[in-house]
């Protein structure tokens, strides 16, 4: 259910909602947005008569949300949400690249890339420095030493840094040096980590698993929203279909039917959702002309050297040619490049 | 194989080719192409000693293709196909507009749904007269007289005519009417109309199956190729997955792909691809973003009474607004519009 305030409502009025809302034993979420106050309710509503609020002072409307997800719907909070990172903004008008290698490997090869998708454009370096890998022989990544890096290229280029958090105990740690925290596909129905991060400060990317479902993808969102951090964004990365000639099947249809459904901005990632690093430029303009607020891609200063994903990794020269490609589409759509 | 001419080979030399191809049991293709005429051999069982072909006069290269498609695969023919259909292309730097109603309901829903695709820029009307629909209890089409029907909205707005046939029998009369013939995506392996179609002297569009690989839908362009007609252009209308919100799951990623293995043209159909009429436009834009050779695209004067696909098809205003988009993003990749 949601409440939403008159323009004119005084605090008082939106303090007594809350109280309200808590007597009940139900637990209110505000959510701010520029025309109006809002506040969402969960817990179990099914008893609670919304007119019951629809009365109250300052209240303008008290509904229920037909959606199993609420407070990342668009029911609940109309406009898109704008995250601000340290002063780049996501989902908003701009559109933002995020880039760099598979893998953390060494500084040399964290730095070059760094300053190289700084030059072409870039706002977020990528990188992991803890890797979930498919076997467990393959290189794991360089866990704290490789954050250590990434705060390193982040001193030194002024990007922003994305890393992803595998579990729920270093969670503190790699929050310390990212700015972002991405939850990778396999991990998109672990609610524990979900549930975790619902208690960080830092922003969450939350990649799509697999074979996760829309539906399902908004309500692994809304664990981290419910528990506490509105600061999400999505990234739709491909998912498993019968297709064997890519490594995924990018799931473009996904950006819009996300896109009304919810608020969240919405990143597409298209070197894991085709695979092969001379088709990534191509989904790359197919996703921001799809409405994508964001692309994330993968960069490595040798591709055919890296210790993971070297196949779809672009090297320099390719990138910046991405770049200049994505610009084109999001000028044509009216939307800057970050 | 692919016995590659010399730039400056005779007519003679060609022939002489083609007629030792034949005497070994196997059928030659002759392939086109702007620089230099090229001999697809097809009809081999295991490999063919390049040597066979290397010494005779005209001859610049024999090559094992790799792929297990040949006639339609880039190593057989490097340029792109572009299909002349009356002085309209398929294929080339133009993004072809193929639009129309799904099935052909009556003269009125037909040609009002014509003038108003062409106002805004189409160059091809679509329209079923043949329906394969999941149940057998619905709408199956007007048969010959949707034909004609699509037959007088050509004569009246100039628009050439893309409609399936189903099936070898009604094949031939289809491609009496239709400028194109349409396969529809669970004919994709119908391996015997695939053949017949060899022998039509129409273009084909032919749609990948819900659940066919690249691979397959590769193959399936092979036949029709294999059995005598070169013009064929491959349309991407979305595949099977476990995702319920949307109708189909458009494979986007498929249009790099088949335009890096294939020089057949790709036209994506976003309608289908989605099947939600209000992010239909969005992705005929990423579509166009991806490379795709052409649209096709749902459209009816009245999409909430059609008697088939009325949930992902556009009013002609609609229409117009993606037309207002994909021309941009068209423009942005360099391709007229």
């Amino acid at each position: 259910m949601f409440i939403a305030m008159k323009p004119h409502a005084t605090e008082a009025d939106f303090e007594a909602v809350v109280e309200r809302v808590k007597s009940l034993g139900l637990t209110p979420h505000p959510i701010a947005g520029t025309e109006r106050r809002v506040v969402a309710v969960v817990g179990n509503t099914g008893s609670v008569d919304p007119d019951d609020f629809a009365m109250m002072a300052g209240v303008a409307e008290a509904l229920r949300v037909s959606q199993p997800f609420k407070l990342v719907s668009r029911e609940v909070k109309d406009e898109d949400t704008v995250l601000d990172v340290g002063g780049v903004r996501v989902g908003g008008k701009g559109i933002v690249v995020m880039a760099g290698p598979c893998s953390v490997e060494s500084e040399e090869q964290i730095l070059a890339t760094a300053v190289a998708v700084k030059k072409a454009g870039a706002s977020f370096l990528r990188g992991g420095a803890y890797k979930p890998r498919t076997s467990p022989y393959e290189f794991q990544g360089l866990r704290e030493e490789g954050l250590k890096l990434l705060a390193l290229a982040r001193e030194r280029t002024g990007l922003k840094v994305i890393t992803e958090v595998m579990s729920t105990e270093t969670v503190p740690l790699v929050a310390e040096y990212a700015d972002v925290l991405q939850v990778g596909a396999r991990n998109m129905q672990n609610y524990a980590l979900l549930e975790r991060l619902g208690q960080v400060k830092n922003p969450v990317m939350l990649k799509r698993g697999l074979s996760g479902t829309i539906r399902e993808w908004l309500m692994a969102a809304e664990y981290i929203v419910a528990k506490g951090n509105p600061n999400v964004m999505l990234c739709e990365r491909g998912i498993r279909t019968f297709e064997t000639m890519t490594r995924n099947t990018l799931d473009i249809n996904a950006i819009p039917v996300v896109k009304t459904l919810s608020h969240l901005p919405v990143i597409v990632d298209p070197s894991h959702g085709i695979g092969l690093r001379k088709h990534v430029p191509a989904i790359a303009r197919a996703a921001v002309a799809a409405g994508a607020d964001g692309v994330i891609i993968e960069v490595h200063p040798k591709p055919e050297k890296a210790l993971s994903d070297g196949h779809q990794s672009l090297d320099f020269a390719e990138f910046e040619e991405l770049m200049r490609q994505v610009r084109v589409i999001a000028l044509a759509i009216g939307r800057p490049v970050m | 194989m692919l016995v590659v001419m010399k730039p400056n080979a005779s007519q003679d030399e060609v022939d002489a080719v083609v007629a030792k191809v034949r005497s070994l049991g196997l059928v030659p293709h002759a392939i086109p192409g702007a620089q230099r005429v090229a001999i697809g051999i097809t009809g081999n069982k295991g490999a063919l000693d390049p040597a066979l072909f290397e010494g005779l006069p005209g001859v610049r290269d024999a090559i094992r293709v790799s792929q297990p498609f040949k006639l339609v695969s880039r190593e057989v023919k490097a340029e792109d196909t572009v299909i002349d259909v009356g002085g309209v292309f398929i294929g080339g730097p133009r993004v072809a507009v193929i639009a129309g109603p799904c099935s052909v309901e009556s003269e009125e829903q037909l040609l009002e749904a014509a003038q108003a695709v062409k106002r805004s820029g189409a160059t091809f009307l679509r329209g079923g007269a043949y329906k394969p629909r999941t149940s057998p209890y619905e709408f199956q089409g007007l048969g010959e007289e949707g034909l004609k029907l699509l037959a007088l909205a050509r004569e009246r707005t100039g628009l050439k005519v893309v409609t399936e046939a189903m099936d070898a029998e009604t094949l031939q009369m289809v491609a009496e009417y239709a400028d194109v013939v349409q396969i529809g995506a669970r004919n994709m392996q119908n391996y015997s109309l695939l053949k017949q179609l060899g022998r039509i002297q129409k273009p084909v569009l032919l749609k990948r199956g819900p659940s066919a690989t690249v691979r397959e839908f590769l193959m399936a362009a092979e036949y029709v190729v294999a059995h005598g007609n070169l013009r064929v252009a491959l349309c991407e209308r979305g595949i099977r997955t476990f995702e319920t919100a949307t109708r189909n799951t458009l494979d986007l990623n498929a249009v790099p792909l088949l335009k890096s293995l294939t020089h057949l043209p790709v036209v994506v159909d976003p309608s289908h691809g989605i099947g939600l009429r209000a992010f239909v436009p969005a992705m005929a834009r990423a579509g166009v973003a991806a490379g795709a050779d052409g649209l096709i695209v749902e459209v009816h004067p009245c999409p909430e009474k059609a008697l088939s696909d009325g949930q992902q098809s556009l009013t002609p205003a609609e229409f117009a607004g993606l037309m207002d988009q994909v021309k941009v993003i068209a423009g942005a990749v360099g391709r007229p519009f």
